[in-house]
């Protein structure tokens, strides 16, 4: 029934299995326990699975193909480990939360998701991942229970259901143009499809809501501050990448769409820079650190644009996924990083704080950090001396957001000046950081196509250092003359769209009112003036007259079968 | 033995149904075992005939009913894709009315008429010709009124009256097109090409549209859906019976008969009638969603959900391809597994919580979790989410919409995901995420007895695993699948 290895399976069933498990009576109180096993298949799967070796479940969905690249198992490995740090965090920082069962559940289902979205090589798979990590998040996202909690998880709601319906027909499309269900012959066929164009935007569209595109980015900077924080780390981290990723394997690579290339590749510029700009304007460090993630993530788009424009697509997306996965594990860091800073004092802050600050330049593209390698690998990738120069520039950008993240989150430490965090809040924190830091020099040759020693040519050097010496310029301006951002609410266009869509909303409500069945048809009237009909029917209603009328007809019917 | 398959299975629900109508109320025990009994026996025959049928047996069984008139009960794969339906979900349905009614009153007449709704529901899959047809389908009508009328009120008879309304004149309408047709071509037997092209080309739109319009009545095509809202007067396991299997059901099945069987795709495409049937069922699908969102009452919003859902076979059916066809007939049954978990939990809701509107959902959720639950599964499942099963439909529909060249099905599709994402969710945020007003631990409903709580929880789980496991070979979708190769593939 199974062909192929079974590791794939297991990582993905192991979740389903550890959710379910927290729902018996004995589990309940202490599910939260659970959290750190269930990305361990993930994680096995990642470094020991064979690549290109398929695993085929022809009874599963419509036919499960399960296998891993390269670059899929990058991001299965480096998701599962963040999902296994943030569910170690979770253990210090929500040891006594409200309903620990029903959010280890979903914790699990959508962890479930995000490993089925890296795993799947068929289209069915895929959309039963993403639907899995889509809509399961919802409840990380509400676990407080808090109005605002509520009100983000509506809006999150709405785009992923909306992002969802996008993606279904974009499939479709793509799977009938194919003839397949195969992910890798859908991207093959798409270009050559009738209805390329709105299929192409539909996916877009679909995976855009996940990966934070503007203007689909809206949910962001309202749900990551709502969730509690281990979930706001695996949602930036981890859960947005599963919007890249589709990008990357569903957007066709043969340079046949320049036009859509390019047409992505300006909105994920603009995002990245309009990310920057909106995130300065917010008090809030998580959604300071969204806002990040939105600009990032243009970024990554940029590069998956430029790679589709591009004649030898293959390392483009490569250095792709490197750089999402530093940013993934970099920015999951930093999003823990929150929840040890609220646990500690003023006396330990200094370190805590020093190693948010190495970790937020390794974003911003320091050189011989492992951020400043995969933004080298990734710029080695854009053959644009403009666009290189856009690239380069908006790292000043994600310095001067991610100072300011420094900033507000140093003044929400412990007031116990003496408090140190817990060993699980600090540990899994400074292994997400290190491991952001060290990855990429692992990965450089493979996955950037770089010498490692090309980091410490002084044009490299020079490349990655100025845009962050020109932030720290910016910033000791700023500071000097005390200027002071405008405030700016979370999730800003946010707004005015609620109330756009209330409008449109209660619009279709009214004109669904209007509609009634066509008068003509209201034979109901009609009869209730025949007051003679009523008399027979309150007879026909009493059983014994009924019942006869209908046995004498069965009689008939029975002896008919028998003549 | 074999030979009498068709027949013996009619018999597993004609037989209890005519045996209850003589039994005396208080024989609680006898009636009911006589109900569960049928329902068992008939589960296991079918099981016998599916494992047969895959092997390409065909029963056929012929009976003279007058001179010149025979009724011929023929099981082939589509047949036996609607009765494994209706066995099914026919047992559960009774030991779930067993439980929710108790000891109320009239429960002969209603288990009587209950199989024999059911009897007709087998005959008429079971059919081989259209008088056959025809005969089993009034049946139906006539034993399902006495259900819709069960309880006697004001409202039950309205909305018994508003039924006979609706499906009389559909019955004369399909009366006098089998008239119409077999006047000119002799009867017509469902594997036989009949000599269609006898008659002109206008004579058989007309002939078809009368089909339509008459069986269109079961189906629930807007505009002549008035009575399926109306009819959730009736008790619980009616509508649940309804809304699955019995009567909407029948009307889609005829649908794909008159459409692959009498007709045949060839000639319905030179009478360019296929796509004003899938406008039909499109424009059915959009607007009975937007009722849908306006409906208070839970029933009431479910009914106007099946009015939507029902018509996907029906577009599956008028578009004219192999996925499209597979996509509506696995519907059939995916349907009818999460429509009957739906009004199973909303009868469990009247019952036990007395909840009947939506806005009284509010915090049940933690409070009735088994019922609510399953509620959650199959509203998520009427969206589209996967893998619950509906999801499986909806691809092929989708993809057989391509197929046919009508690429704004998937606009629809996407369209009917997104109405129906915003009539359903709200519901499940009042389950889950409002607090109930005023309600205290100790006056938590309690989900009993078994018997009510159980059949929900396999149709729930029933729907999530034709879904998961679509592509195994004993899924509806592989039974859909055959019946496409073996019969309507070149």
């Amino acid at each position: 029934m199974i062909a192929g290895p079974l590791l794939p399976l297991i990582a993905l069933a192991a979740p389903l299995v550890i959710g379910l498990l927290a729902a018996l009576p004995m589990m309940r109180d202490r599910a939260i326990r659970l959290l750190p096993l269930a990305p361990l298949g993930g994680l096995a799967c990642a470094f020991l699975s064979p690549l290109d070796a398929d695993t085929q479940a022809p009874d599963m969905l419509l036919g499960a193909t399960l296998g891993l690249d390269a670059s899929s198992a990058l991001f299965l490995g480096f998701s599962s480990f963040l999902w296994l740090m943030a569910g170690l965090f979770a253990q210090a920082y929500m040891g006594d939360t409200r309903k620990p069962a029903v959010f280890t559940g979903f914790w699990c289902l959508t962890l479930a998701g995000n490993l089925g979205v890296f795993l799947a090589r068929d289209v069915a798979t895929f959309y039963v991942s993403f639907a899995a990590v889509s809509l399961a998040s919802y409840i990380l996202v509400v676990h407080e229970g808090t109005e605002r909690a509520l009100r983000a998880g509506r809006v999150y709601i709405t785009l992923a259901v909306l992002g969802e319906a996008c993606l279904l027909v974009g499939f479709m499309i793509g799977a009938n143009a194919a003839e397949s269900l195969l992910i890798a012959d859908i991207r093959a066929a798409i270009a050559g499809s009738p209805l390329r164009d709105p299929a192409l935007a539909l996916l877009i569209v679909g995976f855009g809501v996940k990966a934070g595109l503007m203007p689909l980015h809206v949910w962001l900077p309202l749900a990551h501050p709502a969730a509690p924080t281990p979930a706001s780390a695996v949602l930036s981290g981890a859960i947005v990448k599963a919007g890249i990723f589709g990008l990357m394997v569903f957007m066709p690579v043969d340079g046949t769409i320049a036009a859509t290339g390019l047409g992505l590749t300006a909105a994920g510029l603009a995002t990245a820079y309009l990310g920057v700009l909106l995130g300065l304007a917010q008090a809030n460090p998580k959604a300071v650190l969204a806002y990040s993630t939105i600009s990032q993530m243009g970024l990554v788009s940029a590069a998956i644009g430029a790679a589709m424009t591009s004649e030898n697509p293959a390392p483009a997306l490569l250095a792709a996924s490197l750089y999402a996965s530093h940013h993934g594990l970099a920015k999951g860091a930093l999003f823990l990083s929150v929840g040890v800073v609220a646990a500690t004092g003023r006396r330990f802050l200094p370190l805590v704080l020093a190693v948010i600050a190495l970790t937020a330049l390794s974003v911003a593209g320091l050189p011989l950090t492992g951020g400043g390698l995969a933004k080298t690998a990734l710029k080695g990738q854009l053959d644009d001396a403009l666009i290189e120069t856009i690239v380069a520039l908006s790292a000043t950008g994600t310095a001067l957001l991610l100072a300011r993240y420094l900033f507000v989150v140093a003044g929400q430490c412990s007031s116990d000046a003496a408090e140190r965090p817990a060993a699980l809040l600090l540990a899994p924190f400074i292994a997400t950081a290190g491991a952001a830091l060290i990855l990429p020099w692992i990965l450089l040759p493979g996955f950037g196509g770089i010498a490692r020693g090309y980091a410490f040519a002084p044009g490299t050097l020079w490349t990655g250092f100025w845009p962050l010496a020109l932030a720290l310029a910016i910033t000791g301006l700023a500071f000097a003359l005390k200027l002071r951002a405008p405030r700016i609410p979370e999730g800003d266009i946010v707004v005015p769209l609620e109330h756009a869509a209330q409008a449109a909303v209660s619009g279709i409500r009214r004109g669904a009112e209007r509609l009634r069945d066509a008068p003509g048809l209201d034979i109901d009237r009609l009869l209730s003036g025949l007051d003679g009909l009523e008399r027979v029917e309150a007879r026909l209603a009493r059983w014994s007259v009924s019942g006869l009328l209908l046995i004498g007809l069965v009689l008939a019917i029975a002896l008919a079968l028998r003549g | 033995m074999t030979a009498f398959l068709p027949v013996l299975i009619l018999l597993t629900s004609l037989v209890p149904a005519i045996a209850t109508f003589f039994l005396r109320e208080e024989s609680a025990r006898l009636r009911n075992t006589f109900s569960l009994g049928g329902a068992v026996l008939k589960l296991a025959l079918v099981g016998v005939m599916l494992v047969e049928v895959a092997g390409g047996t065909v029963y056929e069984t012929r009976f003279a009913f007058a001179p010149g008139l025979y009724l011929l009960l023929r099981a082939d794969a589509l047949s036996l894709l609607f009765i494994t339906l209706s066995a099914f979900l026919w047992l559960l349905t009774t030991i779930y009315a067993i439980a929710y009614f108790g000891t109320s009153s009239d429960l002969s007449r209603f288990f009587g008429f209950f199989s024999l709704c059911v009897a007709a529901t087998t005959g008429l899959a079971l059919s081989g010709t259209l008088i056959t047809f025809f005969i089993f389908y009034e049946i139906l009508t006539l034993s399902t009124w006495p259900l819709v009328v069960h309880k006697g009120d004001g409202a039950s008879l309205a909305a018994g009256r508003r039924y006979l309304a609706y499906t009389m004149p559909g019955a004369a309408a399909l009366l006098v097109a089998i008239i119409w047709l077999e006047s000119a071509t002799g009867p017509i037997e469902f594997t036989i090409a009949a000599p269609l092209r006898d008659l002109d080309i206008w004579s058989l739109r007309a002939i078809f549209a009368l089909f339509i319009a008459g069986i269109g009545v079961k189906a629930a095509l807007v505009p002549l859906h008035g009575w399926l809202p109306a009819a959730m007067a009736a008790p619980a396991p009616v509508s649940a019976l309804l809304h699955a299997v019995a009567v909407v059901k029948a009307g889609a099945f005829g649908i794909v008969r008159i459409v692959y069987d009498v007709f045949g795709t060839t000639l319905v495409d030179e009478l360019a009638m296929g796509l004003p049937l899938a406008i039909l069922a499109s424009f059915t699908i959009l607007y009975a969603s937007a009722r849908a969102l306006r409906q208070v009452d839970i029933k009431r919003r479910l009914a106007f959900s099946t009015v939507s859902q029902v018509s996907y076979i029906v577009l599956g059916t008028a578009l004219i391809g192999p996925f499209a066809l597979i996509g509506g007939l696995v519907h059939l049954v995916h349907q009818g597994l999460m429509k009957i978990t739906l009004f199973f939990c909303a009868g469990i809701y009247a019952e036990r919580a007395h909840i009947h509107r939506i806005d009284e959902l509010d915090g049940i959720g933690p409070r009735m979790p088994w019922t609510s639950v399953c509620f959650s599964i199959g509203a998520m499942g009427m969206i589209g989410v996967p893998p619950i099963a509906g999801f499986v439909s909806k691809w092929y529909l989708g993809i057989g919409g391509l197929q046919s060249g009508q690429p704004w099905v998937i606009v629809v599709l996407g369209a009917s995901s997104l109405l129906n994402a915003a009539y359903f969710l709200p519901l499940l945020y009042r389950m889950w995420f409002r607090s109930a007003p005023g309600a205290t631990e100790r006056e938590r409903p309690r989900e009993y007895p078994l018997g009510l709580i159980a059949p929900p929880v396999i149709t729930a789980f029933a729907s999530v695993a034709t879904g998961l496991l679509a592509g195994s070979s004993l899924s509806p979708l592989a039974w859909a699948t055959l019946i496409v190769e073996r019969y309507y593939l070149p």
